[in-house]
């Protein structure tokens, strides 16, 4: 009896663990075939027209699509992790008044996404003669609500305040102390929101769908969108520039994958 | 002792919230107030403004049925999808929380739903449910049934990103109830066992009464991440030869979808579209007071 359960719980992980990877299968498989082949039969096997499909993306902007990704995540990503570490830091070392107001703020800054305002950052963005360029897509993760309170969180359990106290009495600055002694602290913490950040920075789609007016400013979605007209969708260029996409991510994720689960539960397990 | 400490509290605590705070303001608080001005306009995007007072919010709630349209959408589509991912979720953390192999590896395979490009997602759910070509209808076929037009038609539309929904969220709710249940006491169950409770009823009388503040916070977080659905139901619908805003019979069509046509689309009504945010952004600030007002209750008791 005991075994039969056993067998069927491992059956039903294994239904269900397969229902998760195989789309990514699709993905890579229908992706080395060429558009019109790609319905012919059922690709589940691999064929062999990869090659002409990265011709395909590589002959349009393709490669300065992905440069744009990367550069707005990986600035996104390291400004953005360096300010809420500076919020974790203030917010567990000093005392000062409306503390309390401010962290109630945070933990409402987290739950107001960014594209309530998106009509009137656009106007604002118009205005400072940036909509033109990448930088709006980097802004908008600046103050990131839910950053902040990670940090805060992972500051609290990890910093031994009796490190900062006698960094102070030998004299060492505030700025310092932040850099020397907090950084390197929290270091596992600023991995965990490193990685959460390009998450979901690379995989933002509606702020370039405003901001992006030119194939030179084209973001990963966006270039794959281009790929499809009215008249000829390239399905199988689509699919190869998608797998490109998604190995930075899979990269990422498979390294990082224990901190990268343990910073997304944190919101609702405290410790 | 104490200079030292006042040392410590006016300078320093500003020089280091200031970059947030000060990105927040710019790049956060005030394009929503700017937004709220404009709710209060009637503007195309480059014609001249017109001060209209309450009419574009007269006009949502009386005249414009598409806004009513939305509404229904999101939650008919959030009802559907978000409760069956978190249950799933649930069940799954439970089943694999006590194996002793694979446990890391079944995480981690289920998570990556998760952090997949939703360009891909979208692309994926077309090919699987398409209605000539779709793997799913060539599947029915061949078990002699009769292909169904998914992605057609405004009965099932929605039921597929529902679906989307469910692939993508499982596996993370999944992990956040593996965090919470690796958070139970072991003499927990040590005392249920002793007593003589069988699996299921630890996982009845324990295991769910003390998840409850994940499920809580599930329950917010979902809510609010329907209200601001717009990548997975647009994305279904871009390989589309012809443009339709809101798919069948704007079945799919979000209230971020609606907002976002109105501010973007063929023919911008950005007064009207500011309104909508507005709106939008009451619900969504009611529905997370209420979360955590329920959270912090918890906490409490």
């Amino acid at each position: 009896m005991r075994k039969v359960k056993s067998a069927l719980t491992a059956l039903l992980l294994a239904v269900i663990s397969f229902v998760s990877v195989i789309p990514f299968w699709f993905m890579f498989s229908m992706s080395t075939y060429k558009s019109e082949l790609i319905f012919q039969g059922t690709p589940i096997f691999p064929s062999d027209y990869f090659g002409e499909n990265l011709k395909t993306i590589f002959a349009s902007n393709f490669v300065q699509s992905y440069g744009n990704s990367l550069f707005i995540s990986i600035v996104s990503m390291l400004i953005s992790v360096i300010i809420c570490a500076m919020v974790g830091y203030a917010m567990n070392v000093y005392q000062f008044r409306f503390k309390k107001g401010l962290h109630l703020f945070i933990m409402m800054t987290m739950m107001v996404p960014s594209q309530i305002g998106i009509i009137g950052y656009m106007i604002e963005m118009r205005n400072m003669g940036l909509n033109t360029t990448l930088w709006p897509m980097i802004f908008t993760w600046f103050a990131n609500g839910f950053g902040a309170y990670w940090m805060i969180s992972f500051i609290q359990s990890s910093l031994p305040l009796e490190l900062v106290e006698s960094a102070r009495i030998d004299g060492a600055s505030e700025v310092k102390i932040f850099r020397s002694i907090v950084i390197p602290c929290i270091r596992p913490g600023l991995l965990t929101l490193c990685l959460l950040i390009f998450l979901w920075s690379w995989n933002n789609y509606m702020i370039p769908l405003v901001f992006v007016n030119n194939a030179n400013n084209y973001t990963i979605p966006i270039f794959i969108k281009s790929l499809a007209s009215a008249y000829r969708t390239d399905s199988g260029a689509q699919l190869a520039g998608l797998t490109l996409a998604t190995i930075p991510l899979l990269a990422l994720f498979i390294v990082g994958s224990k901190s990268f689960i343990k910073g997304l539960t944190a919101g609702a397990v405290k410790g | 002792m104490k200079n030292k400490a006042n040392k410590y509290k006016g300078f320093w605590p500003a020089f280091f919230l200031a970059p947030f705070c000060i990105c927040f303001l710019v790049f956060n608080l005030f394009p929503i107030l700017y937004s709220f001005y404009m709710s209060f306009l009637d503007w195309n995007g480059y014609s001249e403004k017109v001060f209209v007072g309450f009419e574009n919010y007269i006009n949502i709630f009386t005249k414009d049925t598409t806004f009513w349209t939305s509404l229904v959408n999101t939650v008919k589509i959030g009802i559907v999808g978000f409760p069956i991912a978190i249950i799933l979720g649930l069940i799954f953390a439970a089943m694999i929380c006590n194996l002793k192999r694979f446990k890391n590896l079944l995480q981690t395979v289920n998570f990556l739903p998760y952090i997949t490009t939703p360009v891909a997602i979208g692309m994926i759910f077309t090919f699987i449910f398409e209605k000539h070509v779709g793997f799913l209808n060539r599947l029915i076929e061949a078990l002699g049934g009769e292909a169904i037009n998914f992605i057609g038609s405004p009965v099932w539309a929605p039921f597929v990103i529902s679906f989307m929904i469910i692939w993508k969220c499982t596996g993370y709710y999944m992990a956040m109830y593996l965090a919470g249940i690796t958070s139970i006491s072991d003499d927990v169950y040590e005392a249920a066992r002793i007593d003589g409770a069988n699996n299921v009823q630890t996982f009845f009388r324990i295991t769910i009464p003390l998840l409850k503040p994940v499920t809580i916070f599930l329950i917010i977080t979902s809510a609010i991440y329907a209200f601001q659905l717009f990548d997975e139901p647009n994305l279904l619908f871009t390989n589309q030869s012809s443009s339709t805003v809101g798919g069948p019979g704007q079945s799919c069509l979000t209230m971020v979808w609606n907002f976002y046509n109105q501010a973007f689309g063929a023919n911008p009504r950005m007064g009207y579209a500011s309104a909508l945010s507005c709106l939008l952004f009451l619900i969504i600030v009611v529905v997370s007071l209420i979360g955590l007002r329920l959270m912090n209750g918890k906490e409490e008791a």
